[in-house]
């Protein structure tokens, strides 16, 4: 504090942003190996590997707390304060999607997902992670945007906004056609309410992925 | 008389130790935009801060300083030599001892600040309420409100500037180079003018306002397209580089000019009452102003230099490190508009400190959304340090000033 100069800066919540997003990347990749654990038979390591993807969502919880409580008032930044932070609602958003889906599953380990849908829902959850893989690098992007504030960055980080979206139309797709092809298949209805509603919770992580992206166009917007 | 003797030995360890309270304080708040955006390194920097201080005190430095400071207190009370001795003594020893306060209470005070409310505390000892000129002091009072906001206002103007013509631009550096005469350009007329108004050297070339304005417009042509064939020959591989290069280079010569100038201005900070007790000592009396022998001002150059080596390193480390989101366009528009703010209020008559025009500087490119995150907020309690630091450095002045009268 004796530097007046030194004491005006301080911690940049997008340090944190950054991390968040790290954490959601990370958390998706246990979650993709918890769920596809799950589909193939004798799957041990479920319940381990749910529980790690709880622990990652508390420790995300921690930084956003930590990013909502460490901007004082006054704080000048490049982006509004609180459109930051319904950015960072959107991102976290994601985390609690993949937690949902888990805890979804839980509830009816057995018989677990019909064989016959499988390759469906393989492809459900690889369209759904996609979007979500890309919101680190839509930070990293952004942030480089707001230090020099040029038209190329921006067209950077508002092509990988379009390509989220884009990811986003595609798990929408593969949504449709699981209910589909569940709606069609006959089965007792106990399994096709369970996987019907566990397509739908898959499609909000892509979803609230969108979402994030929507908000960063509105971060970026001149 | 051993007395005397025994007071100028005390003013030379005082003098040196505010001295190497300005080298490990306030120069890390003049090259710190400089260090933050990392177009100089550390060792750069406390190696250019201390060389060019020195030079700085010696060359430019005031070798005629005004017995007190910004002419605040009226020079009546001077005319009882013995009096004018304690209360120089007092005054380097207030001002010492509220900056070792502030040092250790991690505080953001001025040494400027502290010598003029020394001063004040003196005077009013001295002299009673009378020899106070009022005015001047409500100049000192109106610099705390006008220097960070005009600095501010340049700066949020030069960023927008910046951003606008060369930033957001398809090919920025291709832009930047095209451009780059001008804020090179800009950046000398002010430092030309600086030297020509604020420094000695200016006063003994005694040149006209308009004959300057002329010097400084003509030396920032030459200057502009020199520095950019320079820049060219610099960068000549770089064909799609980063603007920030340029930048960088360009903010090399103005931290340059700020550890100059402040080894011109401040050094009078801390050898100023030492020069008054100097010269009673080898004189017996004094006057409204005084010479400065260079030896003095060389003893406080290296005082100065002293700081920078012994302190300068840990703070500039944490600053290097801590501030990141600094980078040099934002660094050059906050030297800018410091630079343009010193030498506006000094020639304006306005006592202004560099550290709080580059705090005004850091709120506007903060305003132009130039900084992921830098706190408002804290300039409030900047500011309240800075009114106190007046009255209390006044304060500790006049109980200082009253053990000594005792004493000798």
């Amino acid at each position: 504090m004796r530097i007046p100069f030194l004491s005006m800066f301080m911690t940049s919540p997008f340090d944190s942003l950054q991390e968040h997003a790290e954490k959601v990347k990370e958390c998706a990749w246990v979650f993709q190996h918890a769920i596809e654990c799950h589909m193939v038979h004798n799957c041990r390591s479920f319940d381990g590997l749910r529980e790690e993807v709880k622990r990652m969502e508390q420790e995300a919880d921690a930084i956003k707390r930590r990013i909502r409580g460490h901007i004082p008032v006054g704080s000048l930044m490049a982006v509004p304060k609180f459109q930051l932070f319904r950015y960072l609602r959107e991102q976290d958003s994601v985390l609690d999607a993949l937690e949902d889906a888990l805890d979804w599953i839980s509830y009816r380990e057995e018989p677990g997902i019909p064989e016959q849908f499988q390759k469906e829902f393989f492809l459900l959850i690889d369209s759904v992670i996609d979007p979500v893989e890309e919101l680190s690098r839509m930070v990293a992007e952004a942030r480089k945007y707001f230090k020099g504030y040029s038209d190329k960055q921006r067209k950077v980080v508002k092509e990988i906004i379009r390509n989220i979206r884009k990811q986003e139309h595609e798990a929408d797709r593969a949504e449709d056609i699981v209910k589909k092809k569940v709606f069609t298949t006959e089965m007792d209805p106990v399994t096709v309410f369970h996987m019907v509603r566990l397509a739908e919770t898959l499609g909000h992580i892509a979803d609230h992925a969108e979402n994030a992206g929507d908000m960063m166009r509105a971060m970026i917007a001149r | 008389m051993t007395a005397e003797y025994f007071v100028l030995i005390i003013g030379y360890v005082f003098g040196f130790y505010m001295a190497w309270n300005i080298g490990a304080n306030d120069v890390a708040n003049a090259m710190a935009s400089a260090v933050g955006a990392k177009a100089i390194t550390i060792r750069q920097a406390i190696f250019i801060a201390g060389i060019l201080n020195i030079v700085g005190a010696i060359f430019i430095g005031s070798h005629v300083t005004d017995t007190i400071r910004k002419g605040i207190v009226s020079t009546d009370i001077l005319t009882d030599p013995h009096m004018a001795m304690i209360g120089a003594l007092a005054a380097l020893l207030a001002s010492s001892l509220w900056v070792s306060f502030a040092t250790w209470k991690s505080l953001p005070v001025s040494t400027t600040h502290s010598i003029v409310g020394a001063m004040v505390g003196f005077g009013i000892m001295a002299g009673g309420f009378s020899v106070i000129n009022w005015g001047k002091l409500g100049g000192v009072a109106l610099s705390w409100v006008v220097s960070p906001i005009f600095s501010l206002i340049i700066a949020y103007v030069m960023f927008k500037i910046i951003v606008r013509l060369i930033l957001v631009r398809r090919s920025a550096f291709i832009h930047g180079m095209r451009l780059s005469p001008i804020f090179i350009g800009l950046a000398g007329f002010v430092v030309v003018l600086s030297f020509l108004f604020k420094t000695p050297l200016g006063n003994t070339l005694a040149l006209s306002d308009a004959t300057a304005l002329l010097t400084a417009v003509f030396l920032a042509v030459v200057l502009g397209f020199s520095g950019k064939w320079l820049l060219s020959r610099i960068l000549r591989d770089q064909v799609d580089g980063d603007v920030e290069e340029i930048f960088r280079r360009i903010q090399i010569g103005t931290s340059c000019y700020v550890a100059l100038a402040q080894g011109a201005n401040d050094v009078a900070n801390a050898i100023g009452p030492l020069a008054v007790i100097y010269f009673l000592v080898k004189t017996g009396g004094v006057a409204g102003t005084i010479p400065v022998p260079t030896f003095l001002l060389m003893f406080g150059g290296i005082g100065i230099a002293c700081g920078i080596a012994m302190a300068g390193h840990r703070v500039m480390d944490t600053l290097g490190n801590k501030i990141t989101t600094l980078t040099n366009t934002r660094g050059f528009s906050v030297d800018f508009a410091a630079a343009t703010t010193v030498l506006a209020a000094s020639k304006l008559g306005l006592p202004v400190s560099t550290t709080h025009a580059a705090v005004g500087g850091v709120l506007g490119v903060g305003l132009a959304h130039g900084f992921e995150a830098v706190n408002f907020t804290i300039v409030f309690q900047i500011m309240l340090y800075w009114v106190l630091t007046v009255p209390a450095a006044a304060l500790t002045s006049m109980v200082i000033f009253k053990i000594l009268e005792f004493i000798i």
